[in-house]
């Protein structure tokens, strides 16, 4: 038995992306899952599921009061930061897979830059196992998302060659795409790789436009059964492949105590399970949405998916290589260096417009797209197909 | 001034304070309230008393940064009007409610005798802004009290500027929450699968976690063995030598108790086990991947230790309190000694005595006032110069001192005649200062 297929992708809808949205969160994501309600072809009233992060601010419960959804019979949250987002999906696929619900909306809505900043230094996670994780580590000063990364990623330069530059590529292409779709917060500001290299540091070895910006918006994504999918407006988007994962010794972003600190072996474990699933490989895809927090770990990613080989990312993304026309257009949107960091949520709406073929940088005869979700963290990934 | 980027005010709300503050300074100078005694040695020696002046240098003169206190009107007495009232009411009305005194500037004609009489005047100084500062958006508003003997003749000048700010929307403040004065601010939890290693780091020992029945080695460590499953845990001392596996330099964002740029690494022990920690006595640009460490415990408070690394050919770091100690005037901030000076100095507004009433108003607790803070100014410089005549002391004012705190106040001679003080807090900076001196000879 398997879940590929089974459900699909049949409504999507956010907010505007901004620094300041003025609003509260809950109402970021009452406007998102209306909209996405509405984008589907439904009302609050066929809606009887909703999953969101662990890390939201919104109850199920608030959210469907303030969309008047008479009642709830799936309500389920995923763990780990944006490691959750395409695990959001997951688990609504499986709950309309095997008829625990019918329509299933996942959202996250915050007010990540006006509000709580990730990026500002951290106060750690109480006394439970995450805060003595954490203990480990804050004393030290080592106390943000950035630093965090950087650890892994310096092991990476040190291992296989790659440069800061190389990673400035990714932040390049990023805000590449990011500059033609009017949605991006960096809407027409296109960096070059020298603005790369002289923007400041943050923690070596990254730079500031090696970390995505801080976004105030929600997303959200209505998930149904493939079959009522077919009977709704849009174009369905099966969902082929729904998966979740980590890897040995697993921390909440300090995954450095054993092993090859050069790796994602959680986003491997997702990789495997997605081509399996799907039936599919990396040559089957036409386009790629892979969550870019900051710019070493898309390298990473494109290595651990099975895109190319332990340390040749470096050779894969130059000359164009995830820019749109080049060999695998990665975040036509810009991503969340360019368009908004919404937790990923974003990037799985990103996924649904190329296989629905409405991208305002629409990638030519997509039927297939990966998309991943946040890494260091435990993490998730979905195949997206056209239906 | 001082560089705050100008920003677009409300323009009707500017006008009127700009056309305020224009009529103001063309009033010039306004009688002030009167001074309410002579110069006296009741008074003086009051003064001295709370301040710690044991210098016994004012029998017949008074200290010159007790001029203020001539013209403080005194507890319950009727609240005496201001020349910068009237724009700082119009501010208050339209919403520039927060309020910080930024500069205390006092110069000195001469200095004043006991037994003499003095007046005072005001005028006031301007009005400027918007400026965008830490704070939030505001405008200084600058004003001058003078000090006359009886026969007109002025014996001092000072200089008084706040800054009157719109407090900002969100949370303000900025101050890291968490970290008490003189505490490291980043503390680890510890729990009972932990508490082994924390108590081998306070016995200068770097414990690493083994199974009692299987042997297997484990950082961080954990209640069962993941080889085993035995809960049985025991520890093994580890040579403190290791390699730096991974490690980054951090510049940003600030981090309570830490000055960037700084450097965390992944060190991989000879154990074989892996552990997190700073690389201190080296500069962050000759660490490299592969280089050899040595463990250090450094002291970050009274009470935490962090097992640290060094390289392995440094010396050992600095140990920690008295070589640390800066020179200096060190003056702990206790409750007493806060409100002894306040009443010294005349000044009874309840932030400087009244712990709950300061607390309401969002203080963490009673603070060091104005007059105080120049005074010890005044005591500092003329304990670095002995016998040198001031003739100016300029306050440029930071971050509260709060009671329980310890203020520092240290030194440097810019040339003869000039000293430039520090006053530094745990927050930082309460005070810069410029101190000057009359040419010549001493008094």
């Amino acid at each position: 038995m398997s879940l590929s297929g089974k459900a699909a992708i049949a409504g999507i809808g956010a907010t505007e992306f901004s620094k300041d949205s003025g609003r509260s969160e809950l109402r970021l994501a009452a406007e998102a899952c209306l909209a996405a309600i509405t984008d589907a072809g439904l009302t609050p009233a066929d809606v009887d599921g909703l999953v969101t992060f662990t890390a939201d601010a919104n109850a199920e419960i608030a959210v469907q009061r303030e969309l008047g959804i008479p009642s709830l019979r799936f309500f389920s949250r995923v763990d780990y930061g944006g490691g959750a987002a395409c695990g959001t999906v997951a688990h609504a696929a499986m709950a309309v897979a095997t008829g625990q619900a019918d329509v299933v909306v996942c959202y996250r809505a915050f007010n990540e830059r006006s509000g709580h900043r990730f990026g500002q230094a951290n106060k750690g996670g109480g006394a439970g196992s995450l805060g003595m994780e954490f203990s480990w580590h804050l004393p030290y000063g080592f106390a943000t998302p950035a630093a965090w990364v950087a650890m892994q990623a310096r092991r990476y330069m040190h291992e296989y060659g790659a440069t800061s530059e190389d990673f400035g590529r990714v932040a390049v292409a990023m805000r590449g795409h990011a500059a033609t779709n009017p949605k991006a917060w960096f809407h027409g500001r296109p960096i070059t790789l020298e603005e790369h290299q002289a923007s400041r540091w943050i923690v070596e070895p990254l730079h500031l436009l090696d970390c995505c910006q801080e976004s105030d918006g929600g997303q959200a994504i209505v998930v149904t059964t493939a079959e009522r999918a077919r009977d709704l407006p849009n174009r369905p988007v099966l969902i082929a492949g729904a998966a979740q994962g980590t890897g040995p010794g697993q921390m909440m972003m300090f995954s450095y105590y054993s092993g090859d600190i050069a790796t994602l072996p959680a986003m491997g474990r997702v990789g495997e399970q997605l081509w399996r699933q799907a039936g599919l490989g990396p040559d089957d895809v036409q386009t790629a949405i892979l969550y870019d927090h900051f710019t070493p770990f898309v390298l990473i990613q494109l290595e651990e998916l099975g895109f190319c080989g332990r340390g040749e990312a470096k050779d894969f993304l130059k000359d164009g290589g995830i820019e749109l026309g080049g060999r695998l257009p990665v975040n036509p949107h810009g991503g969340q260096l360019g368009e908004a960091y919404i937790h990923g949520m974003n990037g799985i709406a990103e996924g649904v417009r190329q296989v629905r073929g409405t991208s305002v940088n629409q990638v030519p005869d997509v039927t297939n797209v990966l998309v991943t979700a946040g890494t260091g963290v435990p993490t998730s990934g979905l195949v997206l197909t056209a239906g | 001034m001082q560089g705050e980027p100008t920003v677009q005010g409300e323009p009707a709300v500017h006008d009127e304070l700009m056309a305020l503050a224009e009529r103001l300074v063309a009033a010039g100078e306004q009688p002030a309230p009167p001074c309410p005694d002579a110069v006296n040695a009741a008074m003086v020696r009051h003064w001295t008393q709370a301040l710690g002046d044991a210098s016994g240098a004012w029998e017949d003169v008074a200290p010159p940064a007790m001029i203020q206190v001539w013209s403080m009107p005194g507890l319950g007495a009727k609240k005496a009007g201001s020349v910068a009232d009237d724009p700082l009411r119009l501010l208050n009305e339209n919403g520039y409610t927060g309020v910080v005194a930024t500069n205390c500037d006092q110069t000195y004609d001469r200095y004043v005798k006991v037994g003499e009489r003095l007046r005072s005047t005001m005028r006031f100084g301007g009005v400027a802004g918007p400026k965008r500062t830490a704070m939030g958006e505001g405008y200084f508003v600058t004003w001058f009290q003078s000090w006359y003997d009886e026969d007109d003749r002025r014996v001092a000048e000072m200089l008084f500027r706040v800054l009157k700010f719109q407090p900002k929307r969100r949370g303000g403040g900025g101050r890291p929450s968490g970290a008490k004065p003189g505490k490291y601010p980043l503390r680890p939890t510890i729990g009972l699968d932990t508490r082994y290693f924390w108590d081998g780091v306070d016995d200068g020992e770097l414990r690493v976690q083994s199974c009692a029945d299987c042997g297997a080695l484990r950082h961080p460590p954990g209640p069962m063995c993941p080889e085993c499953h035995s809960t049985n845990r025991t520890y093994t001392k580890a040579s403190g030598r290791g390699v730096v596996h991974s490690f980054v330099v951090h510049h940003h964002p600030p981090v309570p108790g830490r000055t960037p740029p700084y450097v965390v690494a992944v060190v991989e022990l000879e154990e074989g086990v892996r552990i997190l920690g700073n690389v201190i006595g080296c500069e962050p640009s000759e660490v490299e991947v592969d280089m050899p460490v040595r463990v250090v415990f450094q002291h970050m408070d009274d009470e935490l230790v962090l097992p640290q690394w060094t390289p392995s050919d440094a010396p050992d770091p600095e140990p920690p309190a008295e070589e640390a100690e800066p020179d200096g005037l060190r003056i702990e901030l206790t409750p007493t000694f806060v409100i002894a000076t306040a009443l010294a100095t005349r000044d009874f507004t309840p932030v400087h005595h009244d712990t709950e009433l300061a607390r309401a108003q969002g203080s963490k607790d009673i603070f060091v006032n104005i007059l105080t803070s120049i005074g010890l100014v005044q005591r500092f410089a003329l304990e670095t110069v002995p016998g040198g005549e001031l003739e100016s002391i300029r306050v440029r004012l930071g971050v509260p001192a709060y009671a329980g705190d310890t203020l520092t106040l240290t030194g440097e001679r810019a040339d003869d005649r000039t000293l430039t003080v520090r006053g530094a807090v745990s927050l930082g900076d309460h005070l810069t200062a410029t101190v000057t001196f009359t040419e010549g000879e001493a008094r």
